[in-house]
């Protein structure tokens, strides 16, 4: 019954009650006019909203007068006051709080809001908070941030993503202005795609997750571009030693219409002829990226949004090899107001994630490797302000994806002549996912969320293959495989999930609350990765007739309290179960094969930790500690004797010190120090004589030792110019050093035998024996960055 | 603002991107030693040889260990019951020179501390090399270094699931400078196999596979070429593979995942026992 009844309102939307009139709007930044997502309007004697992604509230009021009080973190308050006698428009502008520096005034009732707005398993930064960070090269580094929030666990150096909650790194969904980025890393891990200038906010859920998003197992990152001054035209940008950005944006028409465009670029590749090793001077190591953005009021309910980012990076071992990747998306958004309380919005997406390599053989013999997913999507997300207690989201978005698993081409007029390009088949798939999410506040303890996404995969077209695998091995018999062929229009096989999320949240006391979720995640496009570390250029692919949809059901409880001294804690435990996930046979060909879902292999998975955070946001002295201990399993046939062993980033301990330290108007030092437990790693359990070379011989646990663990200091220092009241213009110079002790952190732990080459840096090394070798990536780095704003 | 333009100017750098590989000091757990088998037995008449050692820590020691007291019996289906005695530090040799016959299978026992292990292939059958000659290819476009090579030819089976290893010897001297040659013909036939050479142009009608294969080694006139080729059995063309994919781990994300390749020794027992079709030829090069 009652869910006849939330349909109903999705159809109709009026007010229930004759005498209820609607306050909606939306809040701006009063400097730049950006719209600022999340803000809190405060209705005093009960109620209130908060600003959803585009900034809009809409609140439901008897007829009455009230003092409606509008908030966001570091920004001052406004207070309105309303006679409310029919329904109206309220547009605010909110402005930047004066650098305060003194001792952290937080009220009480803002500590009280702060738990109460608090998500569980919900990592939220806002534009404020961003800029507060600590800023290393130059820039801060929101993504590189969130993995020392408790929980999410950085895959390491070299490494180009992030682990949350024991789920692998192609098991998050990283969303920019809702399009899809399929690398967020630069230059292996050391910069995110995301330049810091060019980004508003940021939320990610590690569990929790909303109905409204679906795709991915582990978590939703969602990130939203600064839309662009709409007051006047400015820049923001530095010039660094490794990298350098410049962000320029301004309004189109006056308050109605803004543009942003943002670009970096790093050049240490510039500097590598200048080493004195041979095979670095001959390295390409370099990155660059474009984020682009317009929005257009075209009236009072509809506002149009253009975004755009491009990326790409490429990195050269030597002249003879060099991998590339990158990401390219657009989004066209379109913001309606059907009335006062029912906001639509609808995008129509595009992106796309292109990653391969080239290698020259000789001279004017120079193959690549060209592998690339594309995804073009369309989705409508609604929202109806049915009332203060109760919010109705709902919406779809229909998914077509195309892969392209390899063209094997020549690069040069030479080679083309005399070799014919070899593509592997191409894929494509329909996906879809409808949602309903209802938000209800029962009461000023209890407030609740639960919805349910419906999802669909269907594989269109193309050649299916079934094999039969060898009992030992599990590898696949070619006699024996059977291949199948679709034509390429036709869906041939389809896969559907029922997705339910809830999340319930009681408040204890006004400043401590319980809270718990649940939710069920689908994932139907994966990687594969056949390593310990993973590469941008590791493998996507779908769910098809051999591969099942990996699935994943995850639990958590969290306690949340602020301390009046102005500290907020939390402790979160989570479990989570997962199936059908996929890792490679022993011995699996992996390299450029048709057949690559034939050596795969699946089995379950679990995953359970306990986080805990502490932070101090306001005040000279802020940052925080967190800290989780987190266990990831896996279990599948044929890997490991069957047993159950780590998973390759099982992290057992992982603890961040994060802090910011004001000592003046013009001084700011920010520092961090982080710890893990080393990677687990599969070791030799002897070796043996062979053909006349030494060969290994693994134990049959896999992943049965840790490498050294991980831990590394950075600290920056920045130091602004003098402010003048009357000149715009502000700069800033920072200094920082990156693994300040210079510790040499394991990337890479192989074992090999010694020989000639290796005497060279190993005294003492006897040529013929047998030893471990470790790569480390990245000592005491050391970068001046100059950065200003106008 | 001229003080600006200034600093753009010394903007420093002080890039350390010092990436290196150096040897650590670890522990890592250690398996009881092992027994370990190599050996390989052809239709060639001759004696028919098998060494054991036995597998060690992995870290710390380069001295093979190998066997002196085992007893090792090679029995076939064709009847034949040959035992292989001790020679040499690992080695057993048989007293007289024996041969395997095609579609015979061969069982390899060994009794050692106790315990058996055995092993058993099949002869497959091999084709022979019908011709064997050198060819001068000039410099094509980098992709082949001006020089001399060698090639062979000749009819292999038309069913697919065949697999070769070919040993190639310049002057008595095995080169193996890219590792062991091998090819299936999964992918259709082997280089110039099933080609006819054509002595005045051999690379005539050959769009793909100008790389001289499967010897790409350039050799001087007045070398002298033997070449040994071997047919396989799938499982151990697989195990060749395996083993070298995991030699040739160098800790990049390109690597194969650590993995033992099969080995055909049971009870626990490491190396590979084969049975192989050989034929050889040889060459000398001429100008």
């Amino acid at each position: 019954m009652r869910f006849q009844i939330l349909l109903l309102s999705l159809l109709v939307s009026f007010s229930l009650f004759a005498q209820e009139y609607t306050i909606s709007g939306r809040v701006k930044d009063a400097d730049n006019g950006e719209t600022l997502l999340g803000a809190t309007v405060l209705v005093k004697g009960g109620g209130g909203a908060i600003t959803n992604e585009y900034g809009f509230y809409s609140i439901s009021l008897e007829s009455g007068t009230y003092e409606v009080t509008y908030k966001y973190l570091g920004y001052e308050d406004v207070v309105k006051n309303v006679q409310l006698d029919r329904s109206q428009t309220i547009n605010i502008e909110l402005g930047i709080k004066a650098n305060v520096i003194g001792p952290a005034i937080v009220s009480a009732k803002a500590l009280e809001r702060r738990v109460e707005n608090k998500k569980i398993s919900v990592v939220k930064m806002e534009t404020a908070k961003i800029k507060e960070i600590p800023v290393i090269f130059g820039e801060v580094d929101i993504l590189k941030t969130i993995t020392l929030l408790p929980g999410i666990q950085s895959a390491g150096e070299g490494n180009s993503g992030f682990n949350v909650r024991g789920g692998s790194q192609d098991q998050n969904l990283i969303l920019l202005d809702e399009a899809t980025v399929y690398n967020a890393s630069h230059l292996l891990g050391f910069f995110s795609v995301f330049n810091g200038d060019a980004v508003k906010d940021l939320e990610v859920y590690k569990g929790g997750i909303p109905a409204k998003y679906g795709g991915r197992l582990s978590s939703i990152v969602d990130i939203k571009m600064r839309d662009g001054n709409s007051k006047r035209f400015s820049g923001i940008g530095g010039i660094g030693t490794i990298s350098s950005r410049l962000t320029l944006e301004g309004p189109i028409v006056k308050d109605k219409s803004s543009f942003m465009i943002a670009g970096r670029r790093s050049y240490a590749d510039l500097f590598l002829p200048l080493a004195s090793d041979e095979s670095i001077q001959e390295s390409k190591l370099y990155f660059y990226d474009l984020n682009l953005k317009a929005n257009y009021d075209i009236g009072e309910k509809d506002r149009i949004y253009l975004s755009g980012y491009f990326g790409r990076d490429v990195l050269g071992l030597s002249e003879l090899f060099s991998l590339n990747w990158g990401n390219s998306t657009a989004t066209i958004r379109w913001n309606h107001l059907v009335n006062d309380k029912v906001f639509v919005n609808t995008s129509l997406v595009f992106s796309d994630f292109k990653y391969g390599f080239d290698i020259k053989f000789a001279e004017n013999a120079n193959f690549g490797l060209d592998q690339s997913i594309q995804d073009s999507y369309l989705k409508s997300d609604w929202t109806n302000f049915i009332s203060q207690k109760s919010k109705l989201n709902f919406g779809g978005q229909v998914t077509y994806h195309r892969f392209n698993p390899g063209l094997f081409a020549a690069n040069n007029e030479e080679s083309k002549k005399l070799f014919s390009d070899i593509q592997i088949e191409k894929r494509k798939a329909l996906e879809t996912g409808l949602y309903i999410d209802h938000e209800y506040k029962h009461s000023n303890r209890l407030n609740m969320r639960y919805g349910l996404r419906i999802s669909s995969f269907s594989n269109i077209g193309g050649t299916e293959y079934t094999y039969t695998k060898d009992v030992e091995t599990n590898e696949p018999i070619d006699s024996l495989t059977v291949t199948q062929v679709f034509g390429s229009g036709e869906i041939y096989n389809t896969y559907m999930g029922l997705e339910p999320r809830a999340s319930i949240s009681y408040n204890l006391t006004t400043t401590m609350a319980l809270k718990g979720s649940y939710n069920r995640t689908f994932q139907y496009v994966q990687q594969a990765t056949n390593t310990a570390s993973s590469f941008p250029t590791d493998q996507w692919f779908s769910v098809n007739k051999n591969v099942k949809p990996q699935r994943a059901d995850q639990v958590a409880v969290g306690l949340f309290k602020n301390l009046d001294i102005g500290l907020e804690t939390s402790v979160e435990v989570y479990y989570k179960w997962m199936n059908n996930q996929i890792d490679y046979r022993d011995n699996a060909e992996i390299a450029f094969n048709e057949e690559l879902d034939g050596e795969l292999l699946t089995g379950e998975g679990w995953a359970y930790g306990a986080e805990f955070y502490v932070a101090k946001t306001e005040g000279k002295s802020s940052g925080f500690v967190s800290y989780t201990w987190a266990k990831t399993m896996r279990q599948i046939d044929g890997i490991s004797g069957d047993n159950p062993y780590v998973a390759n980033f099982d992290r057992r301990h992982n603890l961040a010190i994060v802090f910011t330290q004001k000592f003046s108007k013009r001084l700011l030092v920010t520092g961090s120090f982080v710890f893990s437990s080393g990677q687990p790693l599969t070791t030799p359990s002897s070796k043996y004589y062979y053909d006349g070379e030494w060969n290994t011989n693994y134990t049959e646990i896999r992943n049965n030792y840790r490498v050294p663990a991980y831990h590394r200091a950075d600290i920056g220092v920045t130091l602004k110019s003098k402010e003048k009241p009357d000149k715009r213009f502000k700069s800033n110079w920072n200094f920082s050093i990156y693994n300040l002790y210079n510790r040499a952190n394991p990337y890479t732990i192989r074992f090999g035998e010694i020989n000639e080459d290796d005497l060279e840096k190993n005294e003492g090394a006897i040529v013929g024996n047998t030893a471990a070798f470790q790569t480390t990536l990245f000592k005491m780095i050391p970068a001046i960055t100059w950065n200003f704003e106008f | 603002m001229i003080k600006m333009k200034n600093t753009y100017l010394i903007v420093l750098f002080s890039l350390l991107f010092v990436a290196c590989e150096k040897i650590v000091d670890i522990e890592i757990p250690s398996d009881e030693p092992t027994l370990v088998v190599e050996g390989e037995i052809t239709d060639n008449l001759g004696p028919w040889s098998v060494r054991l050692t036995l597998s060690q820590p992995y870290l710390n020691q380069k001295q093979v260990d190998g066997i002196t007291n085992a007893t090792i019996f090679i029995t076939g289906t064709d009847g034949s019951n040959v035992q292989l005695l001790h020679t040499d530090t690992g080695m057993f040799v048989s007293a007289t020179d024996q041969q395997c016959l095609v579609g015979e299978t061969y069982t390899l026992t060994v009794d050692y501390d106790g315990k058996t292990f055995t092993a058993s292939e099949e002869l497959v059958n091999g084709f022979p090399i019908d011709t064997i000659a050198s060819y001068f290819l000039p410099d094509n476009n980098g992709f082949i270094e001006a020089g001399y090579y060698v090639f062979i030819q000749g009819k292999e089976n038309d069913y697919k699931g065949d697999s070769y290893l070919w040993k190639f010897y310049r002057n008595d001297t095995l080169q193996d400078d890219f590792g062991p040659i091998y090819e299936n013909d999964d992918f259709g036939d082997i280089s110039f196999l099933n080609q006819s050479l054509d002595p005045n142009d051999p690379l005539a009608g050959l769009a793909q596979g100008i790389i001289p294969r499967p010897f790409p080694f350039t050799v001087e006139p007045g070398d002298s070429i033997r070449i040994e080729q071997y047919s396989l059995s799938k499982q151990h063309y697989k195990f060749i593979i395996d083993r070298e994919a995991q030699l040739n781990r160098a800790g990049t994300p390109f690597d194969s995942p650590p993995a033992n390749p099969n080995y055909n020794i049971s009870n626990g027992g490491l190396g590979y026992f084969s049975v192989a079709h050989l034929v050889k030829e040889s060459l000398v090069v001429k100008e």
